[in-house]
């Protein structure tokens, strides 16, 4: 990436990259490896494998984790970690139902599309529960993405 | 009228994984990305021992797929973290988890590179796509709005 038209050094006090937005850049790192690892094990592993041998690679993860500081304390720590451990349901249970769903009939053509304009829930969700506010240009990007994301998953 | 069962299921998965963005969020907001982290791997935990229990595996793979699969859910678990730890940050679920979804443009790219694999018309109009949109989702909204209801 050029970095040209940036001053070299951010000022920390003044910084023109918000820190979710490096945050969410890292994730399209990983994730795009990820996928890449999983494009290349798809066809000699089973879903329900695949599950397992994910779950053993997320496992170690918790070292990096387990001696933080900031596991102490928080708002709402019940709710919190309610919440927090219904992601990790809802997302393995989903994994298992997509490829129940393939192995149902459904044509991956058709299912791999479809599942992956999940963000397009999310986005109504949060407008609803989160009553989140988003700028014009953000609506037109939500828009792009989401033609993008279908293209990209065909 | 007959509605298959495997458009239910398909549904049901875009339920499921598009919520995850909402509980992401609504977690940060009460602890902290660590302690979030921690109770979204325990999560993983009774579903694989679940499906030890139910479903017979063979273990008779080849080194390789065995790593790179448990490699695999280990970068999708750091994902993970950053993810949560952008919502933390102050990130909106509706504009953060849209963004990460673009991550089939770092595939192609590697798959490109690593793979030799060719990219089709289609990709190139995605990952154009997926550029302009990154670039429109990451300007944030104006910090004061006018709330008139």
């Amino acid at each position: 990436m050029s970095t040209t038209s940036l001053p070299p050094r951010v000022d920390a006090t003044k910084k023109r990259v918000p820190s979710w937005l490096i945050y969410s850049l890292l994730t399209i790192a990983l994730w795009g490896i990820w996928g890449a690892t999983s494009k290349a094990v798809a066809s000699d592993i089973n879903a329900y494998m695949n599950q397992v041998l994910f779950t053993i690679g997320l496992i170690p993860l918790l070292f990096l984790v387990i001696r933080s500081p900031r596991l102490a304390g928080g708002k709402n720590r019940r709710r919190g970690i309610f919440y927090a451990f219904i992601t990790g349901i809802l997302g393995g249970a989903g994994n298992i139902l997509f490829f129940t769903s393939l192995t149902m009939g459904g044509r991956a053509a058709v299912v791999v599309p479809m599942t992956s304009l999940s963000p397009l829930a999310t986005v109504i969700l949060a407008f609803l529960v989160l009553r989140e506010k988003i700028s014009a240009s953000q609506i037109v990007g939500l828009g792009l993405a989401f033609v993008a994301i279908y293209l990209l998953s065909l | 009228m007959h509605f298959p069962l495997w458009l239910l299921f398909a549904l049901i998965t875009l339920l499921f994984w598009g919520t995850t963005g909402v509980t992401q969020k609504l977690s940060t907001n009460a602890i902290s990305t660590e302690l979030s982290f921690l109770w979204f791997v325990l999560a993983f935990i009774p579903i694989a021992l679940a499906i030890l229990l139910i479903v017979p595996l063979d273990w008779h793979l080849k080194t390789r797929v065995f790593w790179l699969a448990v490699i695999g859910g280990a970068l999708n678990g750091l994902g993970a973290m950053t993810s949560f730890k952008a919502l933390e940050s102050g990130g909106k679920a509706s504009i953060v988890i849209p963004l990460c979804y673009l991550y089939p443009l770092v595939t192609i790219f590697l798959a490109l590179v690593f793979l030799h694999e060719k990219v089709t018309r289609v990709e190139v109009l995605g990952i154009a796509l997926a550029l302009a949109a990154a670039i429109l989702l990451s300007r944030e909204a104006p910090p004061e709005e006018p709330t008139d209801k």
